[in-house]
């Protein structure tokens, strides 16, 4: 059978990898540990900065440098990524490629996203809503009375009042516990009784006309959790992401690595791929530094989707010098100034990565693929600063589908 | 306090605490934090706590880590979380190790010792009363997963059966069977040399002691080390450039390497055995994958099969193998238990004090087991399957005993363990 090895479990190999194996690939995932998904909003952004505020991303993504992944990929491939995960996931990511919305976060700034999951869409900002936020005394991630304040202080793109308030609740995730945190929480919220007996609390303390926004932790497991706190509540009930962990993107990823393994993919975490071998022309295999020995994958077809210098994948040494660290491959986006004195969020060495060619080949900065059956997908892709544009998770969506698409064709 | 220049002594000294970036990610997959409040969980008393140690346990809760290894597992930077919580707690109780902490660590010689009493020793297991002295004198919970103590060991069995004289065409083998195939689990040492000798190979079986892990998960590292060495040295007897397979996720993965990740045991010989040490279900699967695994007369087995990765074998880093390998077998329906870990974590849930927790974490694997077996289960390790039975009632085997069955080598259904 026709196969591939896939590094990385982050959204980007997690969506190529059951791509892959839907298709009928042999498909293993080789991964250190779990990807980045656990530690985003569960929103699916597309591009929110540009380097002001986008209303529709695709559209924007032409006006990006020439060096951008998504001048790589263009709009149909974006448009092909953000179509397959709504695909997986059905009616739990809800929006429109074309439209961004804006969202409350934790400290009450607006935050322009684009697929939203369903647990949230009662937050999206309208003209004249009011919220009202709800914090617990032993949460200490998420402050309702800052959230508000910060809100009331904003309107809408075209002007219109954002009303809100906060109430502060005494009841911890278990009882005694003086410390709870959000996947306590989630974790309390998924059994119905705990759901009934806040809900006991809460419902006096609402007015009419009010969405009730919680912090991000309406139930670990249970889907239905959020839609039972609303008829509870009879109000409509929305999540605000919380700092990691984030229950959000953990059931995102709960429900992509399920989606992997029914495809088939074999999946063997725990461990860095510490090796490779070629011909000169091919990766042969990579080897996964399992225990007592490095264990040698064979494959046709590589997908390299390791993230970015967050995950190891590029280093900086105290020299300066920039590699990335299994392949050794050439880099694109090298040159002086790396770092400077400038905003931290937004330094060049962001912007170094793994240039690929339309197909999401490996190339090098002369367009030239050291290896002709080496893709890479995800946060690895030179061009971009994905956490300052939010572009992070559209990149990874669109580049794995057009790298598993790429070998599919046996490009 | 640990002496310094000693593995202990470095290891407390940050190895690899300072590539933690305080994602949380571990906190929110270990199994224990999820069910006790009595434990913080991994970043806590892993990478936090670390630093405030100097060589002593600042942190009691540390005791309740089950040592499972899931943190390391799901670490995105590659700390060594449970590692580093294991050196801790052995540091930690070095002055004040319980009793009940030592016996149950002595394999051996419980193995030893329950042998040929066996049908008295498994009739005072079954015995409610003196369940109760023991857990009132020694601190064993009186309802733990204890192992069955057999009549007869695998070396006995060795001894006393016509080894196969047909040719070996696929060359020799060494089987190592650790404390528990030889004592507790007969009959899956019996059933994985049978699989391995009908695919044509020869098995070598030499004289091995205990690998010392129920020492070390208990913190005494000294006697540890010392064991693991000499197991070394008995597997090194046998010719040195063959494969050694294992059937136990514990016992092969001490010596793949928590030997050498816990009690730093860094001796060429260790890691030399280390790289041969094969799983069966792992060896097996690369045998397929290599297309040397012929499965095309594999007897159909039109069954749906719970099935449960342990901790141990997770901790491998070598994928599930045993999925892959059963669902070769024709009509053979696997589903995972889609949890981490059974609660027992080698002997944490036997200790009267951390039973209850046990059950807890093991709860998402029984009710998995129970909503879904029609007669049986699977996992890899012994220690679990006496937890999943002990919990559910429902036979738990080793995965082998369905390939064994599939080759025509035991009838359906599969025998219950032994
Ligand atoms: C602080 C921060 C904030 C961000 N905020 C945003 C945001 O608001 N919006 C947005 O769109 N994007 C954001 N991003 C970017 C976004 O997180 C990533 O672009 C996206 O998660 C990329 O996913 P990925 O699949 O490429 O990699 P990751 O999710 O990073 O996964 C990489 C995987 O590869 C594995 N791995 C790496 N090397 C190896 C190896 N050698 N062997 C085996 N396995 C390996 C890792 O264990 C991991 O599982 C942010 C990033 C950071 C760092
Ligand atoms: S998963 Fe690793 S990096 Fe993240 S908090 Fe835990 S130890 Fe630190
Ligand atoms: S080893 Fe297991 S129980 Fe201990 S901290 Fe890690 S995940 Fe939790
Ligand atoms: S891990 Fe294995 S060899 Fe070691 S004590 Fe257990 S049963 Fe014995």
């Amino acid at each position: 059978m026709a196969n591939t090895v896939v590094i990385g479990a982050g959204l980007s190999g997690l969506v190529a990898a059951i791509r892959l194996a839907r298709a009928g690939r042999g498909v293993t995932l080789l991964t250190k540990g779990i990807g980045g998904l656990p530690l985003s909003q569960g929103t699916v952004d597309i591009l929110g900065y540009a380097p002001d505020r986008v209303e529709t991303p695709i559209q924007a993504s032409a006006s990006m440098p020439e060096a951008h992944p998504y001048r790589v990929l263009g709009p149909a491939a974006i448009a092909a990524g953000v179509a397959y995960v709504q695909e997986l996931l059905g009616d739990r990511l809800v929006g429109s490629p074309e439209r961004n919305v804006l969202l409350p976060t934790a400290v009450g700034s607006l935050r322009p996203t684009c697929l939203v999951p369903t647990s949230m869409t009662a937050g999206v900002v309208t003209g004249g809503i009011r919220y009202v936020l709800v914090g617990f005394r032993q949460l200490k991630d998420f402050y309702p009375l800052l959230c508000a304040g910060n809100l009331e202080r904003q309107t809408t793109p075209d002007g219109q009042p954002i009303h809100a308030r906060g109430i502060i609740l005494d009841m911890p995730a278990v009882e005694d516990m003086a410390d709870s945190n959000a996947i306590g929480y989630a974790r309390s919220l998924d059994n119905p009784a705990y759901r009934i007996k806040l809900a006991a609390v809460i419902k006096p303390m609402l007015e009419d006309g009010e969405v009730v926004g919680f912090p991000a932790m309406v139930g670990e497991h249970d889907a239905s959790a959020h839609r039972h706190l609303e008829q509870l509540l009879d109000h409509p009930v929305f999540e605000v992401p919380l700092p990691p962990p984030g229950v959000p993107g953990m059931r995102l990823n709960a429900l992509l690595t399920g989606l992997a393994k029914e495809a088939g993919v074999r999946i063997v975490a725990g461990a860095r791929v510490v090796t490779f071998e070629s011909d000169g022309d091919r990766i042969l295999s990579v080897g996964q530094a399992t225990a007592g020995r490095i264990r040698q994958y064979a494959a046709d077809t590589f997908v390299y989707a390791p993230g970015g210098f967050e995950s190891g994948a590029l280093n900086m040494d105290s020299y300066g010098t920039v590699t990335e660290t299994l392949f050794d491959l050439p880099l694109h986006g090298l040159g002086p100034d790396l770092i400077t004195a400038g905003e931290p969020a937004d330094q060049a060495l962001f912007r170094v990565g793994v240039g690929v060619d339309k197909e999401m080949r490996v190339v090098d900065p002369a367009g030239n693929a050291p290896y002709s059956n080496l893709y890479a997908a995800g946060g690895i892709l030179a061009g971009a600063i994905r956490w300052s544009e939010k572009s992070g998770d559209g990149i990874a969506l669109a580049s794995a589908v057009t790298a598993a698409d790429s070998i599919l064709k046996g490009a | 306090m640990f002496e310094p220049d000693t593995y202990e002594h470095d290891l407390l000294n940050r190895a690899s605490l300072d590539h933690c970036v305080k994602c949380t990610i571990c906190e929110t997959q270990c199994p224990v934090a999820a069910v006790t409040p009595l434990f913080s969980g991994p970043k806590y008393v892993g990478p936090q706590a670390e630093r405030f140690r100097h060589g002593e346990s600042v942190d009691h809760s540390l005791d309740y880590c089950s040592s499972c290894g899931i943190c390391t597992h799901v670490c995105p930077q590659g700390v060594h979380i449970a590692e580093l919580n294991s050196v801790a707690r052995s540091a930690m109780k070095a002055d004040h190790m319980p009793l009940r902490d030592q016996l149950i660590s002595r394999t051996t010689l419980m193995g030893m010792t329950m042998t040929p009493l066996a049908p008295v020793a498994n009739a005072v297991l079954r015995f409610k009363p003196a369940l109760v002295a023991v857990e009132k004198v020694v601190g064993i919970h009186r309802n733990a997963a204890m192992p069955t103590a057999h009549v007869q060991t695998l070396v006995g069995w060795l001894r006393s059966r016509t080894a196969p004289k047909n040719p070996a065409p696929r060359g020799k083998l060494i089987f190592f069977h650790g404390c528990a195939q030889n004592y507790f689990e007969v009959e899956t040492g019996i059933k994985t040399i049978e699989v391995l000798e009908h695919l044509g190979f020869e098995v070598i079986v030499p004289k091995q002691g205990c690998c010392g892990l129920p020492l070390q998960s208990n913190g005494i590292f000294d006697t540890a080390r010392s064991w693991v060495r000499k197991l070394v040295a008995q597997l090194r007897e046998a010719p040195q450039d063959l494969t050694i397979i294992s059937c136990s996720t514990s016992c092969g993965g001490m010596l793949k390497h928590e030997a050498n990740e816990i009690l730093g045991v860094k001796d060429a010989d260790l890691l030399e055995v280390g790289g041969r040490m094969r799983d069966v279900c792992e060896f097996l699967l690369e045998m397929y994958d290599n297309g040397d695994l012929d499965t095309s007369d594999w007897l159909p087995n039109e069954l749906t099969v719970p099935y449960h990765a342990p901790c141990q074998l997770r901790g491998q880093n070598i994928g599930t193998p045993a999925v892959q390998l059963l669902e070769l077998v024709p009509g053979l329906t696997v589903v995972e238990s889609g949890a981490y870990c059974c609660g027992i974590a080698g002997t944490y849930g036997l200790k009267k004090e951390k039973y209850d927790i046990a059950m807890k974490v093991g709860k998402p694997v029984f009710d998995k087991v129970v909503a879904i077996n029609e007669g049986v289960a699977a996992c890899d390790s012994e220690t679990c399957r006496w937890q999943i039975e002990q919990a559910t009632s429902v036979p738990t085997v080793h995965p082998i005993a369905f390939i064994h069955q599939a080759m025509g080598l035991s009838k359906l259904p599969v025998s219950t363990g032994g």
